[in-house]
C-alpha cells in the first residue's frame, strides 16, 4: 500500500513536469498538421523553405513549453485563469463589448504604455514591432506552404497571390503593388535595422539602460535582429546589383541567422512577446471587476479591486507567504506603522 | 544579511530629504527617486523614517515571488532588482506583496520602480547615492567590521516579524546594544489603531500615488 501510494505520487509528480514537454510536442504536431494541410498536402510547399518550416516547428514547441512551465507559477498561473476567464466572459462582453479590442490595439498594437516611458523608445519599439508583424505574417506563411504566387501566364507580369491554394487577389508585378508585394520583407527589413539600432546605440550609451544589462539577454536579440535585417537586403541587393553575386552564400547566412534567432526565441528576452498580452488579461479583470474596491485597513485609501486583492492573497498563499494579510494595508501605512513600532518598542523616542 | 550592504539607523534620520535627492540622480532611474522619507508622527514629532528596499533574504524576496511576468530578478550577490522593462505588466502585486511598503508604480506607463541598491555604483564597489549624502549616518553602506570601526559596539538586526513570520533581509537595522540579538524587530504589520474595513464601491475612495488600482481603460 506504502509503495503504491507513493507510485501514485510520483506518477502525479512526473505528470506535472512532463506538462511542458507534452503541452510543447502537442503542439507542435499541430503545426505540422496544420502546414500539411494548408500547403494542400505538401503540394504547395516550397521545399527550398523546409529549414524556416522546420525552425517554425521547433518554435512552436519553444513557446508552448516555456508558456506552460511559466503560468506554472503561483501568480502567473491565477493571473492566466483570470484574465483569460474575463477576456472570454460572455457577460464582459455584453457588459463592455468594446473593451478587449480596444486593449489589443492600444497595448498591443501602439503600445500607449511605452509612450508614457519614452517618446524616443516608443517610436524605435513601434519600427520594430510593425517591421517584425510584416515579416512574419509574410514569411511564416510562405515557408508553411500556405502562401503562393502564382502566374497563368508563366512568368507573369500578371500574378495570383493564394493563401492555402485559393485566389486572394490579382495583382500585376510590374505594378505599385505588386512592388510591395514583393519587397515586404525589405521594407520590413528597414523598419527593423532603424529600431534595433537605436536600441543598441542606446545599450551602449546609457547608463540606466547598461545598468545589469546581459550581453545574452539585452544584446542579443537586437544583433539578431539587425543580422536578419542586414543579410535579408543583402539578398535583394545581390539579385537586383550583382546579378545574383554571392546570392548562395548570403542565403545560407540568412538562413543561420533566422533558424537560430527562431530556437532563442522562447528562451530569451523576445518572450515578452508571448507574455505581454498578460497586461491585457490583467487590466479586463481588474476593469470587469471594478465594482468593489479594497480601502487600506488603516487609512482608509484604495488599495486595488477587492477581487485583485483576493487574487494577490491567494497567490501569496499558494507560495506559503505566511504575511498575505499586508495585503490589507497600503505601502506607507506599512512603512509608517514599521517606523512607529520600531520608535515605541526598538529605540524608545528617538 | 550581504557582506557590503545599507544599514539603516532611524534613530540618526533627521528628515533633510538628502537622500530623497540624492536617490534621483541615480542612473539606473534617473528623477525619479526610490528612496521613502516618511515622518512618522507629524505635527507631534520630528522622527522621521528613510526605507530603502530591504533586499529579503528569507523568504527571498517576495515581490519577485508573486510578480506574474518573471519581471523581478534576483542576482546572485542578493540585490533583489527593479522590474525588467520589457517583461513587468504594472499589475500592482509586488507593490501590495511587500511587508515593507518598498514598490513604485507608474500606471501610465506599465512599469514598477524600486530601490536597487544603486546597482550601477555598487556593482562596482561604489556607495549607493542615499547613503553618500546623508550627513547624520543615518544611511550607512559598508560592511558590519566597516560599520563597528567607526560606531564601536554598535549593533544590527536583520530580521523582522511580520504579523508573526520571520522575514530575514540583506539590508539591516541599527538596535540598542542591550537588545537580545536575536529578537526580531517589529514589521509593524499589525498594527492597526484605526480600522476602516469592508471593500467599498468604486467612486467612494480618492486614489493616492501609493496605490495601484489606476483608472479604469
Amino acid at each position: 500500500m506504502l509503495l503504491k501510494r507513493h507510485e501514485q505520487h510520483f506518477s502525479f509528480h512526473s505528470i506535472g513536469r512532463m506538462r511542458p514537454v507534452v503541452a510543447g510536442i502537442v503542439t507542435a504536431l499541430v503545426l505540422c498538421a496544420a502546414i500539411y494541410l494548408g500547403s494542400r498536402g505538401l503540394h504547395n510547399f516550397d521545399s527550398a523553405l523546409a529549414p524556416y518550416a522546420i525552425a517554425s516547428v521547433f518554435l512552436a514547441f519553444g513557446i508552448a513549453y516555456r508558456y506552460t512551465v511559466w503560468i506554472s507559477s503561483p501568480g502567473a498561473r491565477r493571473l492566466f485563469k483570470k484574465g483569460w476567464g474575463a477576456a472570454l466572459s460572455w457577460q464582459n462582453m455584453r457588459r463592455a463589448p468594446t473593451a478587449l479590442p480596444r486593449m489589443i490595439a492600444t497595448y498591443l498594437g501602439f503600445q500607449k504604455f511605452l509612450g508614457a516611458r519614452s517618446r524616443s523608445r516608443w517610436a524605435a519599439h513601434q519600427l520594430i514591432f510593425w517591421g517584425c508583424v510584416l515579416a512574419a505574417l509574410i514569411t511564416f506563411p510562405l515557408s508553411w506552404g500556405w502562401f503562393t504566387f502564382t502566374s497563368p501566364t508563366g512568368s507573369g507580369p500578371q500574378y495570383s497571390m493564394n493563401l492555402w491554394g485559393f485566389s486572394l487577389a490579382k495583382f500585376d508585378a510590374l505594378s505599385v503593388v505588386g512592388w510591395i508585394a514583393f519587397h515586404g520583407l525589405d521594407l520590413a527589413a528597414v523598419l527593423v535595422i532603424a529600431g534595433a539600432t537605436y536600441f543598441l546605440v542606446r545599450r551602449m550609451r546609457d547608463r540606466e539602460a547598461g545598468t545589469g544589462q546581459r550581453f545574452g539577454y539585452d544584446l542579443v536579440p537586437l544583433l539578431a535582429l539587425i543580422i536578419i535585417s542586414v543579410t535579408g537586403l543583402l539578398l535583394t541587393f545581390s539579385s537586383v546589383f550583382l546579378h545574383g553575386g554571392g546570392y548562395q552564400f548570403l542565403a545560407v547566412l540568412h538562413m543561420a541567422a533566422v533558424v537560430l534567432t527562431l530556437l532563442y526565441l522562447p528562451f530569451g528576452k523576445f518572450f515578452h512577446i508571448a507574455q505581454r498580452p498578460a497586461a491585457v488579461g490583467m487590466q479586463l479583470f481588474k476593469y470587469t471587476e471594478h465594482g468593489s474596491v479594497q480601502p487600506c485597513r488603516v487609512c482608509g485609501e484604495p488599495i486595488d479591486t477587492t477581487a485583485y486583492v483576493e487574487n494577490l492573497r491567494g497567490t501569496m498563499q499558494d507560495l506559503k507567504l505566511g504575511f498575505d494579510q499586508v495585503v490589507l494595508t497600503c505601502p506607507r501605512c506599512k512603512r509608517l506603522a514599521r517606523g512607529q513600532a520600531y520608535r515605541t518598542e526598538v529605540k524608545r523616542g528617538f | 544579511m550581504m557582506g557590503r550592504t545599507i544599514v539603516i539607523d532611524p534613530g540618526r534620520c533627521i528628515g533633510c530629504q538628502a537622500c530623497v535627492s540624492a536617490c534621483r540622480e541615480c542612473d539606473s532611474h534617473r528623477g525619479r527617486s526610490m528612496i521613502h522619507l516618511d515622518y512618522l508622527d507629524q505635527g507631534n514629532s520630528v522622527a522621521s523614517s528613510p526605507t530603502v528596499c530591504m533586499h529579503c533574504e528569507d523568504p527571498l524576496a517576495p515581490c519577485a515571488q508573486v510578480c506574474p511576468a518573471e519581471a523581478i530578478l534576483v542576482t546572485p550577490d542578493g540585490v533583489v532588482h527593479d522590474a525588467d522593462k520589457s517583461r513587468c505588466i504594472g499589475c500592482g502585486n509586488c507593490v501590495n506583496a511587500c511587508p515593507m511598503g518598498v514598490p513604485k508604480i507608474d500606471l501610465a506607463a506599465k512599469l514598477q520602480f524600486k530601490c536597487n541598491l544603486c546597482y550601477d555604483r555598487t556593482s562596482y564597489g561604489l556607495a549607493p547615492m542615499c547613503a553618500t549624502v546623508c550627513p547624520t549616518g543615518s544611511i550607512f553602506y559598508g560592511t558590519l567590521d566597516e560599520l563597528r570601526s567607526e560606531r564601536p559596539g554598535v549593533e544590527v538586526a536583520s530580521t523582522f516579524d511580520i504579523d508573526g513570520t520571520i522575514l530575514s533581509t540583506g539590508v539591516a537595522v541599527v538596535v540598542p546594544g542591550d537588545r537580545p540579538r536575536d529578537l526580531p524587530l517589529p514589521g509593524g504589520a499589525g498594527e492597526h489603531p484605526r480600522v476602516t474595513g469592508s471593500p467599498q464601491p468604486a467612486g467612494h475612495l480618492e486614489p493616492n500615488a501609493d496605490n495601484v488600482l489606476g483608472e479604469p481603460l
